[in-house]
């Protein structure tokens, strides 16, 4: 009460009320994200199994993170997730790069063929996998198992024995179109005057593809390139309803294997500090991107 | 001379004719790249037409029923999975809306005690969404576990929100930076108030910003799989959770699983597709700007 009364005294004085109209939003977005990875980083430094509470909780320091940087399979998946993901942004970038540019020249049917190649963007992801594993990829019932029929030759099982290439490929079939609506916003925000300057000029198409178009829309692909990263490496309905991480370990990537650590080694420390380890990943990778691109901008 | 200038006539019209075929071929090209992109949607939406027996072989050719449609309609469980996740979508967008658009105004508009202060929440926002779920999953599954919150829609409920606000202050934030500050200077100086000032003036002036947020959430919550998966029980998961296990215990009803994936496909997709031209322009002002 006392607040509200001070709040009439000084109406838009020197602080006004409006600030106030932050605090809820800071106070859920605290509360449901920072309060929780700060205890991951608390339960990071301790000794701690859900099944076997006998043992108790007990203080380990930095044993946990000490046990997986000398473990070679925390190293192995490290690089299989740099590879399934690095390879996954590369071809979304390219693909996308070409696909939006088709769509912003004047073509007909563009709005059509833009409706169809985004549409997997709306789709959750454990549809994708479910989908693409059952009527596709399927030996028996698939396309894959139909198609091969039709040509004689043996039917793959691509799952099973290329699970990784596998994944990339679903990766970049459900983020490619993100790529291309981030990048379609950039090339449309071209102004029309550079581009006809350019073709008074006598460009060719090659250099206003890439000396023209590209550099212009730097800023568009850097913000792509971190979003899709970070969304790939949330990445985890689709893997679960392929692969699975398998066969053996061969399609873990980081966030599959923590998931594993916890469900399946029921080990609430390490579980924590894999993820503690993966945000410090996450934050070096994407702090050199960032890095590379300030670089890349000078000269320019 | 007029046979010079007929001659150059004819020729630009050759040129213009050439270019004409090649736009149509170009654009022919692009067409089948992405009706092939499209097809496992299509496929779907078409498998869940078929019987059993017919989706068991991978054709195109097919007699329509709605007997699998029936089947998936009348299966309690998915039933209670569609109502969990309409509940989610429903509140937890409106709730991101309610908390986000005032929030934004703040961010944008109001003065803080220091200079920038309002800019440096906005970063501190902004980064939150780099944060990914798994470093935030073990320490929400052992308070869920305790407090028995997987057993009501409530606690997910209050997660989402809190993930997808820092998304919709973003994508919020550059819209209402378009709105002139001398509106609502004046505005405030003829003695609106806030409340009314953001209802009468900002939310109109903002009209395509907001829907395109509202969607953009909507979608991201009615696909979120990860939290929804660890966090829930039978009562409480969502579509997501469904079609993964869907999956994995009755992969080979095609057509039931075509059905159900239909389900779960298609409002998103509705929902993409009106929005995907102020999603264009909306996503990358949000994202370049900020």
């Amino acid at each position: 009460m006392r607040t509200m009364n001070k709040k009439k005294r000084i109406p838009g004085k020197k602080y006004p009320i409006d600030r106030t109209f932050v605090v809820p939003a800071l106070v859920i977005v605290a509360v449901a994200t920072q309060a929780p990875f700060l205890l991951s980083i608390i339960f990071s430094l301790l000794r701690w199994n859900i099944v076997r509470p006998d043992q108790g909780i007990t203080f380990a320091g930095l044993q946990n993170f000490i046990y997986y940087l000398a473990d070679s399979e925390f190293y192995i998946i490290c690089l299989q997730t740099v590879g399934i993901i690095g390879a996954s942004l590369i071809i979304c970038m390219v693909l996308g790069y070409l696909i939006a540019l088709m769509l912003d020249s004047d073509i007909p049917g563009k709005t059509l063929s833009r409706t169809l190649i985004l549409s997997p963007f709306f789709i959750m992801t454990t549809t994708t996998g479910v989908l693409w594993k059952t009527t596709i990829l399927n030996t028996n019932y698939g396309w894959v198992g139909k198609l091969s029929d039709m040509l004689n030759i043996d039917v793959v099982d691509f799952v099973s024995f290329y699970p990784r290439q596998t994944l990339v490929f679903l990766f970049v079939w459900q983020w490619m179109p993100f790529f291309v609506l981030v990048l379609l916003g950039g090339l449309q925000g071209i102004p029309g005057e550079v581009l006809e300057r350019a073709n008074l000029d006598g460009c060719s198409w090659f250099e206003m593809v890439f000396k023209i178009k590209l550099p212009m829309i730097f800023n568009h692909m850097q913000v792509a390139l971190l979003l899709g990263f970070i969304f790939l490496m949330k990445e985890f309905g689709l893997i679960l309803t392929t692969t699975n991480g398998g066969p053996g370990q061969k399609s873990y990537t980081l966030t599959f294997y923590i998931y594993k650590a916890l469900f399946s080694g029921s080990n609430v420390g390490r579980a924590a500090t894999l993820s503690v380890l993966t945000v410090i990943g996450m934050l070096i990778i994407i702090n050199l991107i960032q890095k590379a691109i300030k670089i890349r901008r000078r000269k320019l | 001379m007029k046979k010079v200038v007929i001659q150059r006539d004819a020729r630009s019209k050759k040129a213009a004719a050439k270019k004409e075929v090649r736009r149509w071929i170009i654009g022919i090209l692009v067409l089948i790249f992405a009706l092939f992109y499209f097809f496992p949607i299509l496929y779907m939406i078409l498998s869940g037409f078929k019987t059993e027996a017919e989706a068991a072989v991978p054709s195109l050719l097919f007699h329509p029923t709605l007997v699998t449609w029936k089947k998936v309609l009348s299966d309690a469980s998915m039933i209670n999975y569609l109502t969990n996740t309409v509940y989610h979508v429903v509140f937890g967008t409106l709730l991101c809306l309610v908390i986000g658009i005032p929030a934004t105004y703040a961010l944008v508009f109001a003065k803080f005690k220091k200079e920038g202060h309002g800019e440096s929440y906005y970063n501190w926002f902004v980064t939150t969404i780099l944060l990914p779920p798994v470093a935030v999953l073990i320490p929400l599954y052992i308070i869920f576990q305790q407090l028995n919150l997987n057993h009501v829609r409530g606690g997910l409920l209050f997660l989402y929100v809190g993930f997808h606000l820092p998304i919709c202050i973003w994508l919020l934030h550059s819209f209402f930076k378009d709105v002139p500050e001398e509106v609502v200077e004046a505005a405030k100086i003829d003695g609106c108030s806030s409340a009314a000032l953001i209802w009468r003036i900002i939310i109109p002036l903002t009209k395509t910003g907001i829907m395109t947020a509202g969607l953009l959430v909507a979608v991201f919550i009615w696909n979120e799989f990860f939290l929804g998966y660890n966090l829930t029980t039978n009562a409480t998961a969502t579509l997501p959770v469904y079609m993964a296990r869907f999956g994995q215990q009755q992969g080979q009803f095609i057509a039931q699983l075509s059905a159900s994936a239909s389900i779960s496909c298609i409002p998103p997709l509705i929902f993409g597709w009106i929005s995907q031209k102020s999603l264009i322009k909306g996503l990358t002002a949000g994202a370049v700007k900020g």
